[in-house]
């Protein structure tokens, strides 16, 4: 089933690329998660009308994935995921607005779907996940919460192998289908069910003879000088943008 | 339907982040409350909801073909989990379901985090599955035809809340120029389709759990429940009100500390610098072409930076190799 092997291949894919080593992969995890919440926050700031505003954040994504080493490719097709709904809303501007109005707010919009989405998927692609459940856990998410964000992502792949085995097996034994009949659905998400229960108690069979209690474990590591440095900079950069338009004053300097 | 930060105003962004984040407390408090020892937490939970997690992921990627239609649906699931976890658990569940999709799958953002718990999660689990599946499950007993009927009206509701609450945050936040009515016109039928078929899925799942492992189903339902469901809609749209309220404040009274620093800005570097209120003007009337030009060199400025990095990285990478 294609949307269940892609979706293993891409996690696979960002957990190897948040293994690199680059510059940004050394920056402390909370420094990254900070700055990426700050820059989107400043981005979605912006009216709808201010296209030349928006234009300069474009250094943010560029330069970071330049020196992370990510693949240009891979960031824009996870991005074209992001896409329908945005579009929907930007060219119902189009249709709802005056035309120039419309162009322009609908240029916006998708700038800024480009924008947030890759600094979403940078972060991730740049940090290990646990490390991010970890600054949560720092940051006075319930440590609950943070224990379960941690273990779903590693039984991700445990369930979604078992529902790509269920689903091929019935695939094979039904001939010209694309999917599950609407009929044959509830056995096959109840069996799913059944098994993840049976899988659960195993996982918590084994866990518990490894001393589980329920604590959430992680090693605190301070930040370092560069990492503040990297915050104010990211943050000060983004907040002095959105005061001051650098495209206009280029143009204007033209 | 997720929602994107794109469409979204900092301040419904924020207003429905601190909701949610209520929302995950106030689950958190319940899960240790249920347990015996309020110290710790029954840990034995924490693996089924993490399997049932990801059990929810994998099964929302399994399409399942709609008869006479030709198109496919999959299940968004929050009511399945209510259903066999508990409405709490539930809401927990989905919300590491969710930050894990807009992580790693782009599917809404990190801003947008908080409106697609509330609308997916809060709507489903809380709202929709506390005021109709609950009771008619607890009225009726458990069997087929009362777990259809609860799973079917219980989708229904969550999925129509759910598609409301899009329309009213992509509304607030303006970002979108759709008209409220004709939006919510397109969404809530649409949703109203989804939420049948969704309910009917649920139902079938619900049912042959039942038929097979009744356990699970049953435990679940006889526990009592302290919190009243209208009670917790009436906290959460008071909180909603005040934190939108408090933040809105703030972010009018922003405009006027930009407006102050653009001015000095002005004053000091003697140049004309745009700001939102005028943004239009100085795009359309001022300097169209000056606009046009500044961006692209900037874009071309970003580009080239991005490839000098890119070049000196292959260097040093090949001096190294040499």
């Amino acid at each position: 089933m294609a949307s269940l092997y892609h979706a293993s291949v891409n996690i696979s894919n960002l957990e190897q690329l948040a293994m690199q080593k680059s510059i940004i992969h050394k920056i402390h995890p909370m420094a990254k998660l900070i700055s990426a919440i700050v820059y989107i926050v400043v981005v979605i700031s912006f009216s709808y009308k201010n296209i030349t505003g928006l234009v300069p954040f474009i250094f943010y994504p560029v330069i970071l994935i330049s020196l992370a080493n990510i693949p240009y490719k891979f960031l824009l097709k996870r991005t074209v995921i992001a896409l329908p709904f945005s579009l929907m809303a930007g060219i119902s501007n189009i249709i709802f607005m005056p035309f120039t109005d419309g162009m322009i707010s609908f240029v916006a919009v998708m700038l800024k779907t480009f924008l947030t989405v890759f600094a979403a998927l940078i972060l991730i692609a740049t940090t290990p996940f646990t490390e991010i459940t970890h600054q949560l856990n720092i940051l006075r998410i319930p440590k609950i919460l943070c224990l379960l964000i941690v273990m779903t992502y590693r039984y991700l792949s445990v369930l979604m192998t078992e529902a790509f085995i269920m689903h091929t097996a019935y695939i094979l034994r039904s001939h010209k289908q694309n999917g599950i009949k609407l009929k044959d659905i509830g056995f096959f998400l109840g069996q799913l069910v059944l098994k993840s229960f049976d899988r659960a108690e195993r996982v918590y069979n084994s866990m518990k003879c490894r001393g589980f209690d329920g604590t959430y474990y992680g090693k605190y590591s301070g930040m370092r000088i560069s990492d503040i440095v990297y915050i104010v900079v990211v943050a000060g950069l983004a907040i002095f943008l959105r005061v001051f338009n650098l495209s206009l004053f280029i143009g204007g300097i033209i | 339907m997720h929602m994107v930060d794109a469409l979204l105003s900092p301040a419904v962004g924020g207003a429905m982040t601190a909701v949610s984040v209520g929302a995950i407390g106030l689950s958190v408090a319940k899960i240790k409350n249920t347990s015996e020892n309020p110290d710790k937490f029954d840990e034995k939970k924490i693996p089924v909801m993490a399997v049932l997690g990801a059990f929810i992921f994998a099964a929302q990627m399994i399409n399942f073909t709609i008869p006479g239609t030709g198109s496919s649906g999959h299940i968004g699931g929050g009511i399945l989990l209510a259903a066999i976890l508990g409405p709490f658990p539930a809401l927990l569940t989905l919300a590491s379901v969710l930050l894990i999709q807009c992580l790693f799958f782009a599917d809404g953002g990190l801003l947008a985090y908080g409106c697609n718990l509330f609308n997916m999660g809060v709507c489903a689990c809380l709202f929709a599955y506390q005021i109709i599946y609950k009771p008619i499950i607890k009225k009726w007993g458990l069997n087929k035809k009362t777990i259809f009927v609860a799973a079917v009206f219980s989708a229904i509701t969550g999925l129509q809340a759910g598609a409301f609450m899009v329309v009213l945050q992509t509304a607030i936040s303006g970002v979108a120029n759709l008209p409220f009515a004709t939006f919510a016109a397109l969404m809530q039928p649409i949703h109203l389709i989804i939420g049948i078929i969704e309910g009917i899925v649920t139902a079938a799942v619900l049912c042959f759990i039942h038929s097979v492992r009744p356990e699970i189903l049953d435990n679940n339902i006889s526990r009592t429940n302290t919190v009243r469901p209208y009670k917790l809609l009436i906290i959460f749209i008071i909180l909603t009100l005040i934190i939108g309220g408090v933040i809105s404040i703030f972010a009018s009274q922003l405009p006027d500390g930009l407006e102050w620093s653009i001015e000095k800005t002005e004053e000091i570097s003697g140049i004309e610098i745009s700001n939102d209120d005028t943004a239009e003007n100085i795009v359309l009337e001022y300097s169209p072409i000056g606009g046009i030009i500044g961006s692209i060199i900037t874009v071309a400025l970003a580009g080239s930076i991005g490839f000098i990095i890119h070049i000196a990285k292959k260097q040093r990478k090949q001096t190294g190799e040499s």
